[in-house]
C-alpha cells in the first residue's frame, strides 16, 4: 500500500470538494474544484485508490504545490 | 438552448441541448448577438489550462439583453451589452483598491449548493470564466456586463469583450506607456495588434511589430506599428535592440511562451519595462539574467488589461466609431456556432486574424 499526495497545480481557493474521505477513486476522478483568477480548476486523482485525507475544506486558500488529498493505492 | 460543449480536453466541441436557469437576484439572461473564437479558448481546449469539464468555452462576446433578476437595474431589457469575464464583487480589497479585474470573490459565481447556471439532466455544465459565449443564451452575474451605444455593430464589440481590452488596457493600464516612448509587441495575434493599436493611441514615438508571420505584420503597419521585425530570422532581439538603439521602453509579450518572454526582457532598455500578457502552460518556469536588474528593468504580469471594463469599454466603443480603434482588419471570418470546431482549427495554425461567431437572431 502507498499513500500518494495530491498537490494543487495552482494557487487558488477551495470552491467545491467532489469526493469524499473513504471514496474508491479511479485514475483523473476530480476531487476537488479550486477557483483561480476566475477560472473553474480541477484537482484529479493520479491514480487509482481509496481517497484517505482531505486537508482543505471548501472556501480554504491554496498555494501551488500544496498537498491537499492523499489518496492510499 | 443549443451550445458547444466540451467534455474531455482535445477533442472537438459537440453542439448539444443544455438547460440554463432563470436569473438569479443579481443576474443577467444575455442573449449573445455575436462572439468571438479566441486564442485562450484554445489553451482550455488543449489542456495547457486545466478546467473542470464538462464546459462550454468562448469568452469574448456583445449580445442583448433577454431577461433581468429581480434587484438587477443597471440594465433591462433590449440593452445592448458587451460582457466581460472581470467580473467583479465591488467590495473585496482588490475591487476597493480599483484592482477590479483581479477581484477572485466566489459571489459573482453560484455556490456549489445552488443549482448551476448550467446544466444537462443531473449533469452540472461548468461555466467558462463565468460566462460561456458559445452558446444561445448566457446567464452571468450583473457585474460581468456592461452597456454599449446600440451604434455599435455586434461583431466588433465583441471583440472588446477580451482581445481588444486585454491588448489596449496593457499599454494604458498595466504598462502606463507614455507618448513618445518606444515600444516593442512580440506577437501579432488579435491581443498583440490590439497592443499595437493601444501604442498608437497612447503616442507611442516609435512601435516595433515583431512576428513569424509577414501578413501579420502588414496588418501591424495598418494599426500603427512604425516597424517590424520577422522573428523568424533568429535575431529579433538584436534587431529590435538595433532599431531602438540600446532597447525598448516597453514591451509587450502577447504569445505565452516560455522563449518570447524571456526575449520581451531581452529587449528591454535600461528602466524599461515587459509585460506579459499571453498565457504560459502552468508549470512553465520563465529565466532572467540577474545582472539585468541592476539596469532596473522591470517585469510584470497583465490579466485582461487591468481593465475597469464598465469605465474602459464604453471608450473604446468611441475610439472604434470615431476611426482611431482598428477592430474590421482583426475579423478574418463569420460562421455559425456549428462551425466552431473549424474556427478552433484555424487558430492554430497562427495564420489568420478571428473568426466571429454570429447567432441567428
Amino acid at each position: 500500500m502507498a499513500r500518494i499526495e495530491i498537490t494543487s497545480e495552482v494557487t487558488g481557493n477551495v470552491w467545491k470538494i467532489e469526493a469524499a474521505v473513504g471514496d474508491d477513486l479511479n485514475n483523473e476522478d476530480v476531487i476537488m474544484i479550486l477557483e483561480s483568477m476566475k477560472m473553474e480548476i480541477p484537482v484529479e486523482a493520479t491514480c487509482a485508490g481509496k481517497l484517505i485525507e482531505l486537508r482543505v475544506n471548501e472556501e480554504d486558500p491554496v498555494d501551488e504545490e500544496q498537498v491537499v488529498a492523499v489518496i492510499e493505492t | 438552448m443549443k451550445a458547444a460543449v466540451l467534455r474531455e480536453p482535445n477533442t472537438p466541441l459537440e453542439i448539444e441541448e443544455v438547460g440554463i436557469s432563470k436569473p438569479g437576484p443579481r443576474e443577467v439572461l444575455v442573449r449573445p448577438v455575436a462572439a468571438g473564437v479566441c486564442h485562450s479558448d484554445l489553451h482550455f481546449l488543449d489542456g495547457s489550462y486545466p478546467y473542470a469539464m464538462p464546459t462550454i468555452l468562448g469568452h469574448e462576446s456583445a449580445g442583448i439583453v433577454e431577461e433581468v433578476g429581480s434587484d438587477v437595474t443597471y440594465v433591462k431589457k433590449g440593452d445592448h451589452v458587451i460582457t466581460c469575464l472581470s467580473a467583479f464583487c465591488g467590495h473585496c480589497n482588490k475591487c476597493l483598491t480599483g484592482h477590479l479585474s483581479l477581484c477572485s470573490s466566489p459571489e459573482v459565481g453560484r455556490a456549489p449548493e445552488e443549482k448551476p447556471r448550467l446544466y444537462k439532466g443531473d449533469e452540472t455544465i461548468h461555466q467558462f470564466l463565468n460566462l460561456s459565449s458559445f452558446a444561445e443564451l448566457m446567464l452571468i452575474h450583473e457585474h460581468a456586463l456592461v452597456k454599449v451605444r446600440e451604434d455599435m455593430p455586434m461583431d466588433r464589440a465583441a471583440l472588446i469583450g477580451c482581445s481588444t481590452t486585454t491588448g489596449v488596457g496593457a499599454v494604458f493600464h498595466t504598462a502606463g506607456v507614455e507618448p513618445g516612448s518606444t515600444v516593442a509587441v512580440l506577437g501579432c495575434g488579435g491581443v498583440g495588434l490590439a497592443a499595437i493599436n493601444g501604442a498608437a493611441i497612447a503616442g507611442a514615438g516609435m512601435i516595433i511589430a515583431v512576428d513569424m508571420v509577414d501578413a501579420k505584420l502588414e496588418i501591424a503597419k495598418s494599426l500603427g506599428a512604425t516597424h517590424t521585425v520577422n522573428a523568424s530570422s533568429g535575431n529579433a532581439v538584436g534587431e529590435v535592440i538595433e532599431l531602438t538603439k540600446g532597447g525598448c521602453d516597453y514591451t509587450f509579450e502577447a504569445i505565452g511562451l516560455k522563449a518570447t518572454t524571456e526575449q520581451a526582457w531581452q529587449m528591454l532598455g535600461s528602466g524599461g519595462t515587459a509585460t506579459v500578457i499571453g498565457m504560459i502552460p502552468v508549470g512553465t518556469m520563465v529565466e532572467l539574467h540577474g545582472v539585468d536588474f541592476l539596469a532596473e528593468k522591470k517585469i510584470q504580469g497583465s490579466n485582461m488589461g487591468s481593465n475597469r471594463f464598465r469605465v474602459d469599454m464604453p471608450r473604446f466603443v468611441d475610439f472604434y466609431l470615431n476611426g482611431r480603434l482598428h477592430l474590421d482588419e482583426m475579423i478574418s471570418k463569420h460562421i455559425k456556432l456549428s462551425e466552431v470546431n473549424e474556427a478552433l482549427d484555424a487558430l492554430k495554425t497562427g495564420q489568420e486574424a478571428r473568426h466571429i461567431i454570429m447567432f441567428d437572431q
